[in-house]
């Protein structure tokens, strides 16, 4: 019995001095400082505040939490981000460093990075949403954040606008507006993108064919023709939301307004250019292209040349030439013939969030600010994301890009010329119909489905899709 | 406390002090234990059965769940074909990767059964995939491999094929990548027959041999009879693996191509985490989960047929 209790007052005793020790880790310690602010000194067990003040002096800190005096919580206490986005090899080197520069400016503040590419990244959003531990600032896209906002997850960043931790002055309205929702808003856009096609210039070169800003469908069909007559160099057309959406643009239709009433319209047109292409002897074929994942940029079949061109984001483009390792262009997606409008349109290319649930929204907004605004910041970016929104950035990054960069900047440009406005942010329920889209087509490449017959099965089964979604 | 003795003899048990009750050996045990029940409770018990309530539910995960009672369910069987397609695309692995694994795994115990100088190492070798298992890194090598510019094709054409087939690519082959690498992952089968395989009395081999029968009639009167409690036990073990199988389809094809390779529980966590629909794929998991429990009963209720303990004699 008396053994018994020894025994147990020993590791009790063994138990605590670990969590004394696991306190010599900085963050911890000047956490727990932080933490009891508050309270006061008083409060805790003295070995725990003077160890903090211990750790915090020999931290060399700025602002020491002076051992828990009633210091206001966000005053140099350190704070820990976690940071979450999505992108390619490129994307997350060049993030990483911007967020070690910017933990060299603020001691204070340590920053927790996560990424995944694309495909992952919703479902584990999702996921990390059921489980409460979104991280502080998450990249959004223009394709979730009405879904995002709905459901409250977002922060609404206008207070931070309003008293300047986020600086505005030289980002354009309409950017602010692109992420805005009923006048609030709810994201900072990181940079402007365009949908364009990439397309390996030396193959073009090699066939004798000049590609224009934008083609016709029928142009385009002679420019694949005599590309792979020339150099037996495929094509590949794309079977992504993007693609039906500017095909629905061009026609002067909204797609998603299409799908919610059942209407095949647009649909139908994209399903037969794709079972046209599907059936010309240019197109990869269909089960070459279902085991590379065209989504991601190491995959992509321009790649290893298994097509001459790509569908893509105009910043898509660099990270898509560094790993292709040669010289590639940029021009915008074909046009159908006889086009009602122009389809091209300028589109935030992504976002930064603050997760409503995060408990460091002051610091979190500052990060956005400077990620936004800092051209030592952007300078190491170079545009990775799309063309910088501040417009001095945007200027001092230019003059100092690389020849591939340059192309992006010049694209863009072109783009915002012609560009009209883009569409309203897709519906809930997107990301069904993207599977639902993916699938129908991979069947009509492989001549498994006919296009009319597929569009109309598509643009019923997407409107019980967006009605259930709806009605959440 | 302690009773009052003052009651006499009437007081024959006496209440135990409270440190006493501590002592006995009972509860010792279940302070053993403790560690293990807390992580079943929080990490098994308390998520199925939360599961279970949300399977009731309408629940996006960004938004509080709302209760609709079996919709999900009517919903799953009625109104969504996608539903039986993933199901059939499972069952039909199941029914070839299981006993084909089973068959492999068999005649490779059965070489190895002798302890030869090197059996030590070819078990650990034929082991080895199957530990290193549904791994992501395998699942994207054997992508790599299957590829039309892989390693098989690369095979294939030394020995003069054509070498270009896109294995992955292909409707009718897609799935086979898939079993092969099931099968390809029947060391741990093999050596629960290894351990079954040496239990069988090697008198009973002698005995035949004196009677003069064959190796075949060996394997099929002695060997195969012997080991059916052996096989029993793999076949449920690898069908519930089977149904469970994730890695591979969500890693290798994505369920390419045109949802040929879309597992059950691919499909689940589509729903879940891709479409937002929480509820529905708790729904499918439960179905699930009552699916491979009455595959699982029906095989104990049939075993008398076929099994053959050699205690029960």
């Amino acid at each position: 019995m008396k053994r018994k209790i020894l025994a147990l007052t020993l590791a009790t005793a063994m138990a605590m001095s670990l969590a004394a020790c696991g306190g010599s880790s900085t963050t911890a310690a000047t956490k727990a400082a932080a933490g009891t602010t508050k309270a006061a000194a008083a409060t805790t067990a003295a070995a725990g505040t003077t160890k903090a003040a211990a750790t915090t002096a020999a931290a060399g800190t700025t602002k020491a939490a002076a051992a828990g005096t009633t210091a206001k919580a966000g005053s140099g206490e350190q704070v820990t981000l976690n940071l979450i986005w999505w992108g390619n090899q490129t994307r997350n080197d060049v993030t990483k460093k911007a967020c070690d520069l910017y933990m060299q400016k603020n001691p204070n503040v340590k920053i927790n990075v996560e990424f995944t590419d694309w495909t992952g990244y919703w479902d584990k959003l999702s996921a990390m949403a059921a489980g409460g531990n979104l991280p502080d600032i998450i990249q959004q896209d223009y394709a979730y954040i009405t879904q995002w906002h709905a459901s409250n997850q977002l922060a609404d960043l206008s207070e931070f606008i309003k008293s300047g931790t986020i600086d505005t002055k030289k980002i354009p309205q309409s950017v602010i507006d692109s992420g805005s929702i009923g006048g609030k808003c709810y994201a900072i856009s990181l940079g402007s993108n365009a949908p364009c096609m990439t397309y390996d210039k030396t193959i073009t070169d090699q066939a004798g064919v000049t590609i224009p800003d934008q083609m016709t469908m029928d142009e385009f069909d002679k420019v694949c023709q005599t590309i792979f007559e020339k150099t037996g160099v495929k094509t590949f057309y794309s079977n992504d939301a993007t693609i039906l959406q500017t095909t629905a643009r061009s026609l002067g239709n909204d797609i998603y307004g299409e799908l919610k009433d059942g209407k095949d319209t647009s649909t139908k047109v994209f399903f037969n250019d794709c079972a046209t292409i599907a059936r010309k002897p240019y197109a990869v074929a269909p089960d070459i292209l279902a085991e590379k994942n065209a989504e991601v940029v190491e995959t992509k079949p321009i790649i290893d040349k298994t097509s001459w061109n790509d569908f893509a984001f105009s910043n898509m483009f660099i990270a898509t030439s560094k790993a292709a390792g040669r010289n590639l262009a940029m021009t915008m997606f074909p046009a159908q013939n006889g086009a009602k409008q122009q389809s091209m349109y300028l589109k935030p290319s992504q976002f930064f969030s603050i997760s409503e649930t995060s408990k460091h929204k002051e610091e979190a907004a500052k990060f956005i600010n400077w990620f936004t605004n800092d051209v030592d910041c952007n300078l190491i970016l170079m545009g990775e994301r799309g063309i910088p929104v501040n417009s001095d950035v945007a200027a001092a990054v230019k003059a100092k890009v690389d020849d591939v960069n340059k192309q992006v900047y010049d694209y863009v440009d072109k783009v915002s010329k012609v560009a009209t406005p883009i569409d309203k942010p897709d519906p809930a329920g997107k990301g069904e119909i993207n599977d639902l889209l993916k699938t129908t087509v991979e069947g009509i490449r492989y001549g498994e489905l006919k296009a009319d017959k597929a569009a109309a099965d598509f643009a019923s089964q997407s409107k019980t899709i967006l009605e259930k979604a709806a009605s959440k | 406390m302690k009773a009052d003795s003052a009651a006499g003899v009437k007081a024959v048990k006496t209440k135990k002090t409270f440190t006493q009750k501590l002592d006995t050996q009972g509860v010792a045990g279940y302070v053993f234990i403790l560690p293990f029940i807390i992580g079943f409770l929080a990490f098994l018990l308390v998520p199925m059965i939360m599961s279970l309530v949300y399977s009731f539910t309408e629940y996006d995960i960004l938004r509080e769940p709302t209760f609709i009672g079996v919709a999900n369910y009517i919903d799953m069987f009625t109104n969504n074909a996608k539903f039986w397609d993933v199901l059939q695309v499972t069952l039909y692995y199941v029914v070839f990767s299981v006993p084909l694994r089973l068959v492999m795994a068999l005649l490779v115990a059965m070489l190895l059964v002798k302890s030869t100088k090197l059996s030590g190492f070819y078990r650990a070798v034929f082991y080895l995939p199957s530990i290193i298992g549904s791994s992501v890194a395998v699942a994207l090598l054997w992508k790599r491999m299957f590829a039309s510019d892989g390693v098989v094709n690369g095979v294939i054409k030394l020995f003069g094929g054509q070498g270009n087939t896109a294995w992955l690519g292909r409707g009718d082959t897609a799935i086979w990548t898939l079993i092969i690498l099931a099968i390809w992952q029947f060391g741990s089968s093999m050596l629960i027959f290894l351990s079954g395989l040496k239990q069988i009395p090697v008198s009973l081999y002698e005995a035949a041999t004196v009677d003069g029968a064959n190796g075949p009639q060996k394997f099929w009167s002695i060997t195969l009879p012997m080991l059916t409690p052996t096989i029993f036990f793999n076949l449920v073990n690898q069908l519930i693996n089977g149904f469970m199988a994730f890695t591979q389809s969500y890693i290798i094809t994505g369920g390419a191509p045109r949802d040929k390779t879309l597992f059950y529980t691919v499909y689940m966590y589509k729903q879940c985490f891709t479409y937002n629909k929480l509820g529905y794929g708790c729904a499918m998991a439960w179905f699930m989960v009552i699916l491979v429990g009455l595959i699982t009963l029906v095989l104990f209720k049939t075993q008398h047929l076929w099994v053959h303990y050699e205690a029960e004699e």
